[in-house]
């Protein structure tokens, strides 16, 4: 009969996982307790202190499930419908980091957790610097490009029955080619500053682009087309007031789809060749001589920047489409 | 495959194709004419006279023409199995992107079925696995083809162990989407049949997943070969797409890397139409 209950019980009718939240606490506790002592030793943990860090593990892990099983049943905010999510990256940060000094491996092979933040901090404007290159004037710029000519290409397409046969089979068959093989064509053409990046990156958003919004132009409602036609509707007015709209959510599709392109395309453009300075740039310099604690922190930055781009253009999304079904509770 | 080569497409892709071929050699000599008429200016050895012939045949143009593509396709594709030919690396690397996708669908039928027998699970890995897809995972290749050398894990096993961990993400989600995919009823059905949920997995859930599979696998097959491209790329290999590439990027052979270009989109054109191939032979129903 579970199937026929509506809705969740609030917060208030289901009693707090005290067990869980204790069972975190204390992994929590044994795991940094165990770092805190290790902090400036440099010899192997014993038999002990590597049965402390597993014990601390399971005991964190047990509680997370705990928690996320009643974070789960009740209805929430997205705020504390986070909560599991943060609890595990915290428990794996303090894993890793007690695991790794445990073992005592080498900070040139696999930098602790603390130790790369500690580097983000110190290398801070360097990394600002290089991400300005990448995203801003590289990602942004071809995305921008990409984009603005995948939905034009596309009006045109969806208006022209020839170029949806003669165009449209390549667009598709173009999103199946590595990237990674047009970043050196580019930027031999292009040279080693950012525009060879970004045209790479226009390339790369301009097909799931010119797709997307091709397939929301063209799968309208028959019955929406019919009644256009009873109105007597312009081209140009069946494009405004149905096709478009119609469009918009598959658009917005591409456009989440192009933020993670973007970022990839820009960043392998600079694997080729790069004027000194980007995020790409950085992370095979510093991979190449052992540098690890930096490209983790290349890395993070790239991520951040990516998760909130996407987190940006979905904003959007829902402020531009927000009466689409998939919006709706 | 052949079904839309004989659709009505045929004759407008044809056209279109024709017309980018006419515009690409006006193009290309209009790119290559001011580096041309620079080289003569130099007083360089040349083999041609004026800035129109030698544009056609510059060391590294800015577009390369219809010959010298013909020329370098030649050069690079015999003998079969020559280290420096393009046959044999296309090998490798579509080898390593293969085992790349096994190895993902592997771990992404784990957490896909994690996802949907388990509501903690969900809540707590599930935003990362989104969170890292938003992310140019790209970045990590270098860092990990390095870091697995270490560990003495070489040759084209590194590969294909990145391209795994760039491909499992749609695979995981596409999995955990197919194995939801069961209407109630169905679901229903096996209740009344008392079938244990390993039998509702094997019999109901499994092959109403695989069509979701064969989308992934299409998505997952391009990041997959990605993947291996750039951690041949990242690293010293002996063979590969990306070793060609990164040699031949180095030497600063433009004929070349444009060959290899359109090489690997070929490769990757051919790995994603044998999914489709394979989705038809699995799932006939489907048609």
């Amino acid at each position: 009969m579970e199937a026929l209950k509506v809705g969740r019980p609030s917060p208030a009718a289901r009693p707090l996982p005290w067990l869980g939240v204790a069972a975190v606490g204390l992994g929590f506790a044994l795991l940094a307790l165990f770092t805190w002592s290790w902090w400036d030793r440099s010899d192997l943990a014993g038999t002990g202190q590597k049965l402390l860090i597993l014990a601390g593990f399971a005991a964190a892990a047990y509680g997370v499930a705990r928690v996320a099983n009643f974070v789960a049943a009740v209805r929430t905010g997205p705020l504390v419908g986070f909560i599991p999510a943060g609890l595990t990256l915290a428990l794996l940060l303090l894993t890793v980091e007690a695991l790794l000094r445990a073992y005592q491996v080498p900070a040139g092979l696999i930098p602790t957790p603390t130790r790369v933040f500690a580097t983000l901090w110190a290398v801070r404007d360097v990394l600002l610097q290089d991400a300005y290159q990448t995203v801003v004037l590289e990602a942004f710029t071809g995305y921008l490009i990409g984009c603005g000519l995948g939905v034009v290409t596309a009006l045109l397409v969806s208006r022209f029955v020839f170029l949806e046969r003669g165009f449209l089979p390549y667009a598709t068959a173009f999103s199946s080619i590595p990237i990674v093989a047009l970043a050196p064509v580019l930027v031999k053409m292009m040279g080693l500053e950012w525009p060879s990046k970004a045209a790479i990156v226009a390339i790369t958003v301009f097909f799931p682009v010119v797709v997307g919004t091709f397939r929301g132009l063209t799968e309208v409602s028959p019955l929406s087309l019919d009644l256009m036609r009873s109105y007597a509707a312009s081209n140009a007015q069946q494009y405004w007031w149905l096709r478009i709209p119609n469009a918009l959510p598959f658009i917005f599709n591409a456009l989440k789809l192009g933020t993670t392109l973007a970022m990839i395309g820009s960043i392998v453009g600079e694997f080729f060749g790069a004027g000194g300075q980007g995020l790409g740039f950085r992370i095979q310099i510093e991979a190449g001589r052992f540098g690890f604690d930096i490209v983790w922190s290349a890395i993070i930055v790239a991520s951040v920047i990516g998760i909130a781009w996407y987190g940006l253009v979905a904003w959007l999304e829902r402020r531009m489409t927000g009466w689409h079904v998939s919006f709706r509770e | 495959m052949l079904a839309r080569l004989r659709s009505p497409n045929l004759v407008p892709m044809l056209v279109v194709a024709l017309v980018i071929a006419l515009l690409y050699y006006p193009l290309m000599l209009f790119a290559n004419l001011p580096v041309a008429q620079r080289a003569l200016d130099s007083g360089a050895a040349l083999e041609c006279d004026s800035a129109l012939e030698c544009a056609t045949q510059l060391r590294s143009p800015v577009l390369p023409s219809p010959q010298q593509l013909w020329k370098g396709f030649a050069n690079l594709l015999f003998p079969l199995n020559s280290p420096n030919a393009i046959p044999l690396n296309a090998a490798v690397t579509a080898l390593e992107t293969l085992v790349g996708l096994l190895l993902a669908t592997v771990v992404g039928f784990f957490f896909a079925i994690g996802i949907v027998a388990s509501r903690a699970f969900e809540r707590s890995l599930l935003p990362w696995i989104v969170a890292s897809q938003t992310v140019p995972i790209i970045a990590i290749a270098p860092m990990l083809v390095v870091l697995l050398g270490q560990y003495g894990v070489q040759g084209w096993i590194p590969k294909a162990i990145i391209a795994a961990y760039i491909a499992f993400f749609p695979i995981a989600i596409g999995v955990a989407k197919g194995l939801r995919s069961p209407d109630p009823l169905s679901l229903d059905l096996m209740k009344t049949y008392n079938a244990s949920s390993w039998q509702t997995y094997l019999k109901l859930r499994f092959p109403a997943s695989l069509p979701y599979l064969f989308t992934a696998f299409k998505v997952a097959m391009t990041a997959a070969l990605i993947g291996a491209i750039v951690a041949e790329i990242s690293t010293i290999s002996f063979q590969g797409i990306g070793k060609m590439l990164a040699e031949n990027s180095r030497a600063a052979d433009v004929v070349a890397t444009w060959v290899i270009m359109i090489a690997s989109a070929v490769l990757g054109i051919v790995l994603v139409a044998l999914v489709g191939w394979l989705e038809r032979v699995v799932t006939p129903w489907k048609r």
